[in-house]
């Protein structure tokens, strides 16, 4: 492990129960970074999709791929994470593979298409047992706290 | 090879703000008249990375504000 929750909660907003990485265990400079989630067996959203028959929304493995590309971009821009700046999604073009289930890790990997100071692209995969599950490309744009 | 690549961008231009070609002229400035964000600015300098396979640096994004400029920002790069 190279950052633990508490290191991803010092960029990331997100809060429990909206908060979709564990650790992250792998940094490439600013070009990529690989964050794992572990899917409890009682999260809160199984109750209702579905009942009797779980699986992982396909827009909160997309979540956790944007918040895996905000770690990346506060490493590609230091001086603008201190800052705690909004992020907010823009664009997602997303493809989904196979369902998620309860107790699966996930394995988040994301790498940077540009940076701004303004706004994002990210390519990110995400892998369960090495079977990719869902990409996405990310467009997000940052807004500095007036 | 210039009537090509103006041809090229302006087609990428016009897909990526949904904006039909013919709105496109060289003057049309796209922050102002074309209401392009930050978010639509670097989809367009990714797709020309991608394109063109340089790198724009973040200084030069702002200068670019219309087609023509873009233009001959590729001309410049890629000659």
């Amino acid at each position: 492990m190279i950052w633990n929750q508490e290191k991803i909660r010092s960029v990331l907003p997100h809060r429990k129960p909206f908060l979709f990485l564990d650790e992250v265990i792998e940094i490439d400079g600013t070009q990529k970074i690989v964050a794992v989630k572990h899917i409890a067996k009682d999260e809160d959203y199984f109750q209702g999709h579905f009942p009797g028959n779980p699986i992982m929304p396909g827009v909160l493995i997309t979540e956790a791929m944007a918040q895996a590309s905000i770690i990346l971009y506060s490493l590609a821009k230091p001086e603008i994470a201190a800052m705690h700046p909004h992020y907010y999604l823009g664009k997602i073009k997303s493809e989904f593979f196979s369902p998620v289930y309860p107790g699966d890790k996930l394995v988040i990997e994301t790498a940077k298409v540009k940076f701004s100071d303004y706004a994002g692209i990210t390519d990110a995969v995400t892998t369960v047992n090495d079977k990719i599950v869902a990409k996405a490309n990310i467009v997000f744009s940052v807004r500095k706290n007036e | 090879m210039s009537n090509g690549i103006e041809y090229e961008i302006r087609e990428m231009v016009s897909n990526i703000l949904e904006v039909p070609v013919e709105k496109l002229t060289p003057e049309v400035d796209f922050f102002k008249d074309l209401n392009v964000d930050s978010l639509k600015a670097i989809e367009i300098v990714a797709a020309f990375e991608k394109k063109y396979r340089i790198i724009v640096p973040e200084d030069d994004i702002p200068k670019i504000r219309n087609l023509g400029q873009l233009i001959e920002y590729t001309k410049n790069v890629t000659s």
